[in-house]
């Protein structure tokens, strides 16, 4: 795959924990690549190597045109830095109001973070972390702790992205955004499955209702929803 | 050296002979160079430098408000530096078995657990600190006084959750007191002899004293 512009490039990334071992090659260009993997298998361990968090045992990982680089733990509660509501917006120099109404959390915005549930915090912490436009973008798990219609609301901002990398690292198996690379952590490899639609039949661990989809002869377009949807109703 | 007691033994001997005279401090440091992978250790450990630093501002104050701010910082330093070697060689469930040899299986079981627990937790919390000052850079935090205060309250926080978390697991699972653990101690070839050696710098120290 040959690649210009801002790109992320992992050269035989290779990381070992005792007797597990994972490794990695590949090239993310701008768009949003998913990376699927089920519990335990390297993705969090991918994650922290492409943001540089994480020495590889051997391999490089370069960031080529990537000015700003952000990662989204699994746990938000990493990333607070504010004692309100409130100040945790501005402290990604945001506006507070904004980002609250937006959430529905306005209420609360002389809470300390901490304080709030793990699906709220979630929340305010995904909507400050997607309202910046950082070059490369790594979500760990974001869809966790989160209710389908918040996963939804992820998965539509997302989709509308427009410029430089996400790589959306999650074991979802039922809401997705649309992507434009599917990548699979299988057999301690990192495995480039394709863009949809003909990526689908490379993915391995692709989620059942696609599966279905496929054996069925309506391979969708891509994997949101909307577009799952279309093809189910395709005759 | 393997055997959790022996190794237990010998760091509460030298941590007491170390921090009660500066003739101790001696005989302890020199059986820390000799008996342990020295250096190797102190490199491993991320903990050893901040250790160093808060110990160090302590005997300062102390030098300067009552005198006797350089002896106990050397004397603390050789403390540190027997920590340092009991808990690099520390595998899981040591303490526990431990804990079940000398006080039984309740008392003991209960002490060696708070222990696996701990050092379980302390883990955590160094892989937990990394997390979040990558955050803070991430965010554009400076480092400074004013960026250790979030990460002070996020850890705490974290800290006092796994603890509910885990106190509710247990009752959950119906722990109630003590439980039932066979201990077992492996022994290397050696163990004796460094301990045999940790009781003569004990007993130099005192004579010395």
């Amino acid at each position: 795959m040959e690649v210009q512009g801002m790109k992320l490039v992992l050269d035989d990334v290779k990381a070992t924990l005792g007797t597990w071992s994972f490794s990695a090659q590949g090239i993310f260009d701008e768009g949003l690549h998913l990376v699927c993997g089920d519990v335990g298998s390297g993705k969090s361990t991918l994650a922290l190597m492409m943001a540089g968090l994480l020495p590889a045992a051997s391999g490089s990982v370069t960031r080529d045109q990537v000015s700003s680089l952000m990662v989204s733990f699994q746990f938000p509660e990493y990333h607070i830095t504010g004692t309100t509501v409130h100040d945790e917006c501005k402290s990604w120099g945001l506006d507070p109001e904004t980002i609250l109404s937006s959430i529905s959390l306005g209420e609360k915005r002389d809470r300390d973070p901490l304080r709030l549930s793990r699906g709220e915090l979630k929340r305010l912490h995904l909507a400050c972390v997607l309202a910046n436009p950082y070059d490369l973008l790594i979500l760990d798990e974001p869809f966790s702790s989160l209710d389908v219609n918040e996963k939804q609301r992820i998965c539509n901002t997302l989709s509308s992205r427009s410029k430089g990398i996400t790589v959306l690292f999650t074991h979802e198996q039922a809401i997705f955004p649309r992507v434009a690379h599917i990548w699979e952590i299988r057999e301690g490899r990192l495995w480039y499955c394709g863009s949809p639609p003909d990526g689908l039949w490379n993915w391995h661990h692709a989620p059942p209702l696609i599966r279905t989809l496929i054996a069925a002869g309506k391979t969708p377009k891509n994997i949101s929803p909307e577009d799952l949807m279309e093809a189910a109703c395709m005759t | 050296m393997h055997d959790i007691r022996l190794r237990t033994g010998a760091a509460t001997l030298l941590s007491l002979v170390a921090f009660l005279s500066i003739p101790g401090a001696i005989a302890a440091f020199i059986w820390w160079l000799l008996f342990t992978p020295n250096l190797h250790l102190i490199r491993k450990n991320r903990l050893v430098l901040p250790s160093v630093i808060l110990i160090g501002f302590f005997s300062v104050i102390l030098e300067i408000t009552g005198g006797g701010g350089v002896s106990y910082f050397f004397r603390m330093m050789v403390v540190i530096l027997i920590g340092v070697w009991l808990l690099a060689g520390q595998k899981r469930g040591e303490f526990l078995n431990l804990g079940c040899w000398l006080f039984g299986n309740r008392t003991g079981f209960e002490l060696g657990m708070l222990a696996e627990m701990a050092l379980q937790n302390l883990n955590t919390l160094t892989t937990d600190f990394d997390r979040i000052r990558a955050a803070e850079r991430m965010k554009g935090v400076r480092s400074g006084v004013r960026s250790i205060i979030p990460v002070g309250r996020v850890l705490v926080h974290g800290t006092l959750m796994r603890a509910e978390d885990t106190a509710e697991l247990l009752a959950i699972r119906g722990y109630v007191h003590g439980g039932t653990c066979i201990p077992v101690f492996a022994r290397k070839k050696g163990d004796l002899v460094a301990v045999f050696f940790a009781i003569c710098a004990a007993v130099i120290a005192v004579l010395f004293c």
